[in-house]
């Protein structure tokens, strides 16, 4: 066993342990830090596929500030164990269940369909084996060059989302008199 | 027994292990009540395309899939703002984060 | 003047007479609202005189004065322009339009001067007199049947006036409903002449009209012009579609002389005579009107014999009289029907207000079996109305004398005519100076039967004069129309009326000039006649009133039928209206509430039930919306992946 593989299969495991552990945990701090410890292992899951410059970048927006924004609002609500933190109901609890059951299924049943199709498509070593420093300088290139409308856009939403959580987070809880 | 499975890692490990990530956040999104852990979830749905765009990116030698995933990332940030900033306010006003609480929110 | 600034003049003078009385439609003052209408039919009856006055000075054979305003539609080849005609046909009826309207408006000053809804009254009366010039004026069908249409619906309104009365209601809407009838026959022939002849221009038409023959007995010109004369009966009141004439008499009485008597009805008569070459083209359709016209004289003539109400009798009488017209243009005598149209609207006109003078001394009393002497009570309105009743009766020298006995001598001597014809016109004048003279013995002779509490009186000078004037026209207007016969004897007096409209009139084929015996002899025989049967009426009626009785109660069944007017109405209630009423009825129930109905109220179902299922899904729990989402994930994914 290589030591990439090793590396992919711990990471799985403790990535999908973790992600579990956010919806089973019932004490919403809980689950909070678990999906902290999922990001972190996207993060290194990134690393292994050769894009440093994501992985420092979720590291930075999603194990860092997004989480933070989320540790504090659960902070903010001094929200203890939740009393009944699953829906109730078997029939739509089952069928939600059979649901999620059935897409997994059909996803890993499509990409092991597909298995022999990706063989041809994918090249196994490809040219982004560089170091880091050149990947990423190939994707300011590409983002300020050929994406550079998104780009602009995603920074005008940006700025209508702030405007709007501070007008929201602002406004009484409704926008009725009472 | 063919090791071949366990020790060559391919585009197809990444691709399952995300399809289950995402379907770990769908039944969190089903299943639980508090609308922060909703949210939570959701994140963890994102995150798991995000891995694909990468995962793909790599195998296909093509950078496209790096720039989805910045994209994917601000709205998600954006998405999280928002949801929570309206998780507060109506937490503010009726002190309840259950989501079967807003199905009371009509008119 | 500018022809197209006086054209203008006379057709929207009345119009915005129209506009100002119908904007302050609920003031009473009868006196404001009269005075503008009045002067507004003035100012237009100044312009057409003026119009009329420079036609006259034109050529004889280029007189018309055409003003097109505006290119009103034009669909591929059809053009249609707002344009209208003064010729020597529609100049006669204009001044007899504007003429007679402006009198009788101001007769109508004193008439209705207590009336709540004066204004409203006048408003009407000037939207009439605007259609009614549109319809003379208009140089195409399309624009004659604008004003054919709002004639019809002012004559609705007015009739109706007194809405509040149920009966008065009906009969406006009898009168609305035949006249739809007409019109749609109307249409219909428009329809024939515009697929034959490819315009609808009354000079086009009637240019082109020699150009066809007619091959088969019911061509396209004949079944064009059937239609028309269908049209015609409907506005002018003749069979089968003169039912509503009596009933129009609920409508306020000056709107009787005016609308009823002297110019909506002629409307048709004007029609076929504005088409003339295109009628002579086609006999069969002019035997039809011949025999229609002949027939209707003496039909309603019968039935004014027994008639007890004043303007009744007037009305059937004005029915026969529309009658004659329809015989002479039946036979081909445009120009006389035209002589008697201009006639008939004085001495009609004339004896209509006197009528209405007659109801307001006495009251609103209409039955003539309550007057009697009216004679010393009103001797203005019984001078005039002797004058209206020896005009209508054809005294020699008298105005219905010249037009009748040219329509009797046309009716004999026309080959288009048939001495049968002749006979019943004949028939028709003498029954006419019987039930005139009747008329007048009961009103204003003999002894009075007048109820003691009802005390006659004569009414003001401003109905009075319109009287006296109308009065002057009924006596001296047939001298423009003087027969060669007459006026060889009266220093070689020309026959004026002839001479104006000779160019308008087609030239009747096979016509021989009538030898002057026969006219004389036609012409004593029906004066003779007449003068008979007036004298006889007069003995029965102011000498013996008992005879009368005795008469009618010794041929009672006939007297009762012709009392109740053949039953014609009856019948059109039980063999048309009424299995109508019964058709609609059924197919509303049958087809309508039981089929049409309930299916769409199934389709309603439906929906709803769909509805009230998919609103069971739609619970406000968005984690189940979630769920949705994800079942059509899976299906979708599941198709994709099987297939």
């Amino acid at each position: 066993m290589t030591a990439d593989a090793f590396l992919f299969w711990f990471l799985a495991f403790v990535t999908l342990a973790s992600g579990l552990s956010v919806i089973l945990m019932s004490n919403p701090i809980y689950s909070a830090l678990c999906l902290a410890m999922t990001m972190v292992g996207i993060s290194a899951l990134f690393v292994t596929l050769n894009a440093f410059f994501i992985a420092g970048v979720q590291l930075i927006v999603y194990a860092g500030a997004v989480m933070v924004l989320f540790t504090m609002v659960i902070m903010l609500f001094d929200l203890k164990k939740d009393v009944q933190a699953f829906t109730k109901g078997k029939f739509t609890g089952a069928v939600k269940i059979a649901s999620v059951g059935l897409l997994a299924g059909l996803v890993v049943g499509a990409i092991a369909m597909s298995v022999s199709l990706m063989g041809e498509k994918t090249t196994d070593n490809p040219v982004m084996v560089g170091t880091g420093m050149e990947t990423t300088k190939a994707l300011g290139n590409i983002l300020f060059s050929k994406y550079i409308f998104g780009f602009e856009a995603l920074g005008v939403l940006l700025l209508v989302i702030a405007v709007g959580a501070v007008a929201l987070a602002r406004s009484k809880g409704g926008t009725h008199e009472h | 027994m063919n090791t071949e499975f366990i020790t060559n890692i391919g585009l197809t490990h990444y691709l399952v292990l995300a399809a289950l990530l995402f379907v770990i956040g769908m039944a969190g999104v089903l299943v639980r009540r508090n609308v922060i852990v909703l949210l939570m979830s959701i994140e963890l749905m994102l995150n798991s395309v995000n891995l694909t765009f990468v995962a793909f990116s790599k195998y296909l030698g093509i950078l496209d899939g790096h720039i989805m995933v910045f994209f994917v990332m601000t709205i998600a940030a954006a998405e999280a703002a928002v949801g929570l900033a309206l998780a507060v306010s109506i937490f503010k006003r009726f002190n309840e984060v259950n989501i079967r609480f807003f199905e009371h929110l009509k008119g | 003047m500018n022809h197209s600034l006086l054209m203008a003049i006379l057709i929207l003078a009345p119009f915005v007479g129209f506009l100002i009385n119908g904007a302050r439609y609920k003031k009473h003052s009868g006196n404001v609202a009269g005075s503008i209408a009045t002067v507004a039919v003035a100012i237009s009856f100044i312009s057409a005189i003026l119009l009329v006055v420079d036609l006259i000075s034109m050529p004889a054979e280029g007189r018309r004065i055409a003003v097109s305003f505006f290119e009103w539609m034009a669909i591929d080849k059809f053009k249609v322009n707002a344009g209208f005609v003064v010729d020597q046909i529609s100049a006669i009826m204009i001044l007899v339009i504007t003429g007679v309207g402006t009198l009788i408006h101001l007769f109508s000053i004193g008439y209705m001067h207590h009336d709540k809804g004066v204004a409203k009254y006048f408003a009407y009366l000037n939207l009439f007199i605007f259609n009614m010039l549109l319809l003379v004026l208009g140089d195409s069908l399309l624009v004659m049947f604008v004003g054919w249409e709002g004639v019809g619906l002012c004559s609705y309104l007015l009739i109706g006036f007194w809405f509040t009365d149920k009966e008065k209601a009906a009969a406006g809407m009898k009168a609305f409903i035949t006249n739809r009838i007409g019109d749609a026959a109307f249409l219909l022939g428009m329809f024939v002449l515009f697929i034959t002849f490819g315009t609808l221009n009354f000079s086009e038409l009637n240019a082109l009209a020699p150009t066809v023959a007619e091959s088969t007995w019911l061509g396209a010109l004949t079944l064009g012009t059937l239609f028309l004369f269908i049209g015609a009966t409907g506005k002018s009141a003749q069979i089968p579609l003169y039912v509503w004439l009596p009933d129009a008499m609920a409508g306020p009485t000056p709107v009787s002389a005016l609308i009823h008597a002297a110019t909506m009805v002629t409307a048709g008569v004007y029609m076929i005579v504005r088409l003339n070459p295109l009628f002579i083209m086609a006999p069969n359709t002019m035997m039809v009107i011949a025999i229609i016209g002949a027939a209707t004289a003496v039909f309603a003539a019968t039935i004014g014999i027994t008639q007890n109400d004043i303007k009744k009798v007037l009305a059937y009488s004005t029915v026969s009289q529309l009658g004659y017209m329809f015989l002479a243009v039946g036979v081909g005598a445009f120009g006389a029907a035209m002589f008697h149209l201009m006639t008939h609207a004085f001495f009609k006109a004339l004896m209509f207000l006197g009528s209405g003078s007659v109801i307001h001394g006495m009251h609103e009393e209409q039955d003539i079996r309550k007057m009697g002497g009216l004679k010393k009570y009103m001797p203005i309105t019984h001078i005039t109305f002797v004058m209206g009743w020896l005009a209508i009766i054809g005294t020699p020298l008298f105005s219905g004398f010249f037009s009748k006995d040219e329509i009797l001598a046309y009716a004999f001597h026309s080959p288009m005519g048939s001495p049968i014809l002749w006979a019943a016109g004949v028939v028709g004048a003498t029954l006419t100076a019987f039930y005139m003279t009747r008329l007048m013995a009961l009103t204003f002779w003999g002894k009075s039967r007048v109820s003691p509490d009802v005390h006659p009186h004569e009414s003001s000078a401003i109905m009075t004069i319109p009287l006296i004037i109308l009065a002057i026209l009924s006596v001296f207007a047939g001298w423009i129309g003087v027969p060669h016969v007459i006026g060889e004897h009266l220093g070689h007096m020309p026959n004026f009326w002839e001479h104006w409209l000779h160019p308008m009139i087609s030239p009747i084929p096979g016509w021989t000039a009538i030898d002057h015996t026969t006219e004389w002899v036609l012409m004593g025989c029906s004066v003779g006649l007449a003068t008979v049967s007036a004298i006889v009426a007069y003995q029965f009626y102011v000498k013996s009133p008992e005879t009368p009785k005795k008469i009618a109660e010794s041929i009672k069944p006939v007297y009762n039928l012709v009392n109740n007017k053949y039953f014609v109405d009856e019948a059109y209630f039980g063999g048309i209206i009424n299995p109508l009423i019964n058709l609609s009825k059924n197919t509303w129930y049958y087809i309508d509430v039981n089929f049409i109905d309930k299916m769409t109220f199934w389709a309603g179902d439906l929906v709803r039930g769909m509805g009230s299922f998919v609103r069971s899904v739609q619970t406000g729990n968005m984690q189940q919306y979630a769920m949705y989402i994800g079942i059509g994930v899976v299906v979708a994914l599941s198709f994709v992946i099987m297939r």
